[in-house]
């Protein structure tokens, strides 16, 4: 097996199955999409003959039984009901299992037999023709072409690409002999099909004229465009056509049949006698190896503007530009220090900016929608809303928000924890839900945009919101705290109890959630991403979940501080304000020194007491520069020696031996070339001020 | 030369010989990356007591542990022949501070006794051997060992 071909394939195949279950989910809300339909078919027929060439039998069965399936569905032999959709479901469970094994270097096994069985149960009890015509209403779009296919055939000669053109002929046929005028032409066509070969510039030629008559019969509403459309047709290159392409015409042609309705057919008919003639008063049209328009296969133009790169390469630039910010910064802070000559210091400034625009351009190449998280919600809503057996809508809101690479692949798990969140705690079942006085339906909106720097997801059900005082009962339950300080605590400081570890409301532990691990774990993943979390509810009205994260995590805006001469950096996104404070003001409350910052007590904490080895914790400061930052609803003050100022940093990790040292999020080297630790706020705070 | 077939079944191994206090140890050579001149090390709060903190290697960030430390010898100041050994290993870039660094010798692998009982539990751990040549005593470490394990010391405490 050809290890470039597989893994070609893998990558591919990798990304229609993304989307297949992306288009499944969408399928069962939409069951009359015939272009749907039409696309899932395909990708599974894609699959399918990638997994041939490379000697997959079990995933081309599987795939190809489920193609059948389709093929019956599109043609509408079958309609899509959520009986077929589970078995359709479990299919693609199969073939991404499959898949799965493939790209571990095993071999694929084979799929379940029952499923098969079941599949094939589905698909039976139909009449088995391959494809037939969507609708009688095409055959008179159809009528001339298919006379124009006989000339064409008769004219032939040469080597042949017979499977393709029988597929075709398996198109065309039905229209045809269900059709009235156009029966002997049609049956000419057949015949000498079946005697002749044609050589694939003619059967090209052929695909055009089937393919201008799909165009026109669109076109034939406004007819000023038929002419110019028609010489294009013939003057394009002469490429052998791909599978994929003559999947796409064909798909197109019937689909156009569909939505072209009776009056539309009727009238496209004559403008389809003049495209014709042009035609064939342009040359002899067999001889004439024409080529669709671009329009004509919508996937193709993009893959000719777009390059696949390997990711590693991506991060490898990525690095180095990280580096040459570095040196940028070391440079203006060069230049600031000694007395440079103008020039010196316009080129400094002409870095800045060029720098500035390569590394915002290169983040751009690394940036992908979150459409790839997104993607999978709406299989995981279904599947858990029927095992739930709860009715929930799952709308997708700004799924074209571009994020950074890594930033997509870290944020799917908590958003998946949330999700089933949303849906097994907040969504009520149906019963409640109308006692309530609300629709069976439950509604669960995912959504992101983007806000200055950094992206804001949002997770919100309409269903039974959270109770404070439930939250706050549970947590004296479980023994964190007392009741005197639960009572104490605002609502939204309740909420915040779910993303401690350990607290589940549930009563009764499910498969799906109730054993309080995966809050527990959302916060700290998300924090580890320096993002913020939040929580609004309302009981009875339902909840929204807020999660922040900055754009990027290669490249991290930072305060500097110095303590002790010894330089850290504070992620700016935890920062909330700076101010120089007479430290003599403070107060202690419970032995905690405390400031008081516009009427609310924030306790305050020496850095350097934490972070400086032999610093004097009894060292009287009368004044200094104190932090405000906040950490998921965590708000302190932290006292500084100096303050830098604010830089852009690259996170470099810390070796492995260092790796999870308490604080630390990672190293960085600064302006001056030393080296400064970034500060993980979060979890300095645990563990230095518990 | 005389000794050509002896050559093949008892290689000849290189080691990067350091000093600490009055002993000399040896690292192999296949370890080695460079060896640098002392430059400041910012500290990390929190960590092992061994780990002295970061250095900026041609900029990437490499964790520097304290040789004397971690082989139970009296700390001693910062000299002019005072060095950062850089390894590597397992992919792993690590920087061994110690006192001075001699020269790179040769030993035949039989030259080398195993198991010594030299030294106290602590320190036996990271070596592999020891070598007596030329009336000097080598030390000679085993890297994976030495690095592969960090002192459990986490609760000492900053205040």
């Amino acid at each position: 097996m050809d290890e470039e071909i597989l893994q070609d394939f893998l990558i591919e195949a990798g990304e229609i199955l993304e989307s297949l279950s992306e288009q499944l989910v969408e399928l069962e809300q939409r069951p009359e999409d015939y272009d749907l339909l039409n696309s899932i078919f395909r990708g599974f027929h894609t699959i399918k003959g990638g997994a041939g060439f490379l000697g997959i039998d079990a995933m081309v069965e599987c795939c190809h039984i489920t193609e059948n399936l389709f093929d019956s569905l599109r043609s509408g032999k079958l309609t899509v009901d959520s009986n077929l959709m589970d078995a359709v479901l479990s299919a693609l469970d199969e073939v991404q299992r499959m898949f799965a094994e493939v790209n571990e270097g095993e071999p694929a096994t084979k799929a379940d037999p029952a499923l098969i069985e079941r599949l094939h149960a589905l698909e039976s009890g139909q009449a088995t023709a391959p494809a037939s015509a969507p609708e009688p209403s095409l055959v008179e779009s159809e009528a001339p072409e298919a006379s124009q296919g006989s000339s064409t055939v008769e004219a032939a000669g040469g080597d042949a690409s017979e499977a393709e053109f029988e597929a075709m002929l398996n198109a065309i046929a039905p229209a045809v002999s269900s059709g009235s005028a156009a029966t002997d032409a049609a049956e000419e066509s057949v015949a000498t099909a079946d005697d002749d070969l044609i050589t694939d510039d003619e059967f090209e030629a052929l695909l055009d004229e089937l393919h201008g008559e799909g165009r026109i019969s669109v076109a034939a509403e406004s007819p000023a465009p038929v002419a110019e459309e028609t010489p294009k047709t013939e003057t394009t290159g002469d490429d052998e056509i791909t599978e994929d392409e003559f999947e796409a015409l064909l798909d197109q042609l019937h689909g156009e049949g569909k939505h072209t309705g009776a009056a539309i057919a009727a009238e496209a008919a004559p403008a389809g006698d003049k495209a014709n003639s042009a035609v064939a008063g342009a040359s002899n049209v067999s001889a004439m190896p024409a080529r669709p328009k671009p329009a004509s296969a919508p996937a193709k133009p993009k893959e000719e503007t777009s390059v696949r790169v390997d990711t590693a390469r991506l991060d490898d630039i990525m690095n180095m530009v990280g580096e040459l910010v570095l040196v940028r910064n070391r440079l203006v802070r060069l230049s600031d220090k000694n007395e440079t000559s103008e020039e010196m210091a316009k080129a400094v400034a002409n870095l800045d900016v060029v720098t500035a625009d390569l590394q915002s351009s290169v983040m751009k190449t690394r940036m992908q929608p979150i459409k790839k998280v997104f993607g999978r919600f709406p299989r995981v809503v279904r599947d858990l809303a029927r095992s739930l057996e709860k009715e929930v809508n799952l709308e997708l809101v700004g799924e074209d928000t571009d994020l950074d690479k890594n930033l997509v692949e870290a944020l799917s798990d908590p958003l998946v924890h949330l999700v089933r969140n949303s849906v097994d705690h907040g969504i009520e079942t149906p019963a409640v839900r109308e006692a309530n006085g609300k629709s069976r339906k439950g509604t669960v909106v995912l959504s992101a945009k983007q806000e200055g720097d950094h992206i804001l997801l949002s997770i919100t059900d309409d269903g039974a919101g959270m109770d404070a005082d439930v939250l706050r009962n549970k947590a004296v339950e479980k023994g964190m705290m007392d009741t005197e300080a639960a009572s104490r605590l605002s609502d939204s400081d309740a909420y915040n109890l779910i993303f401690d570890a350990g607290f589940s409301t549930k009563d009764a532990i499910s498969d799906v959630s109730g054993r309080g691990v995966g809050m527990d774990v959302v916060k700290t993943k998300i924090s580890q991403l320096n993002g913020a979390l939040a929580v609004l509810s309302e009981k009875g009205q339902g909840t929204r979940i807020e999660i922040k994260v900055p754009l990027t995590l290669a490249i991290m805006p930072t305060l500097m501080v110095l303590l002790q001469q010894q330089a850290f950096a504070l992620p700016l996104a935890s920062v909330n304000e700076i101010f120089h404070l007479d430290l003599t003001e403070t107060n202690v409350v419970d032995g905690q020194e405390v400031i008081i910052v516009r009427g609310r007590p924030l306790p305050l904490f020496y850095l350097k007491r934490w972070l400086v080895k032999g610093a004097n914790p009894f060292e009287k400061v009368s004044r200094g520069h104190v932090v405000i930052v906040t950490v998921s609803n965590q708000r302190v003050a932290l006292v500084v020696d100096h303050l830098i100022g604010q830089e852009e940093v690259v996170i470099k990790p810390l070796g492995k031996m260092l790796q999870g040292t308490a604080g630390m999020a990672g190293a960085t080297i600064t302006g001056d070339g030393r080296m400064a630790l970034i500060l993980d706020i979060g979890s300095l705070l645990k563990r230095y001020a518990a | 030369m005389s000794n050509a077939k002896q050559r093949s079944d008892d290689p000849l191994l290189q080691w990067v010989t350091f000093r600490l206090g009055t002993e000399t140890y040896g690292i192999d050579v296949m370890f080695v990356q460079e060896v640098r001149r002392y430059t400041e090390i910012a500290p990390v709060p929190g960590a092992d007591h061994d780990v002295l903190g970061i250095v900026n290697l041609r900029g990437s960030v490499v964790t520097v542990v304290d040789a004397r430390v971690r082989l139970n010898h009296e700390t001693s100041d910062i000299t002019d022949e005072t060095r950062i050994i850089i390894v590597e290993f397992n992919g792993e870039v690590i920087g061994l501070l110690v006192d001075q660094v001699s020269e790179v010798v040769y030993l035949r692998r039989s030259e080398i006794e195993g198991s010594p009982r030299i030294s106290n539990d602590e320190t036996k751990r990271f070596i592999s051997g020891v070598c007596n040549k030329d009336d000097r005593l080598y030390i000679l470490l085993s890297i994976e060992k030495l690095l592969g394990q960090s002192e459990a010391d986490m609760e000492m405490d900053l205040f």
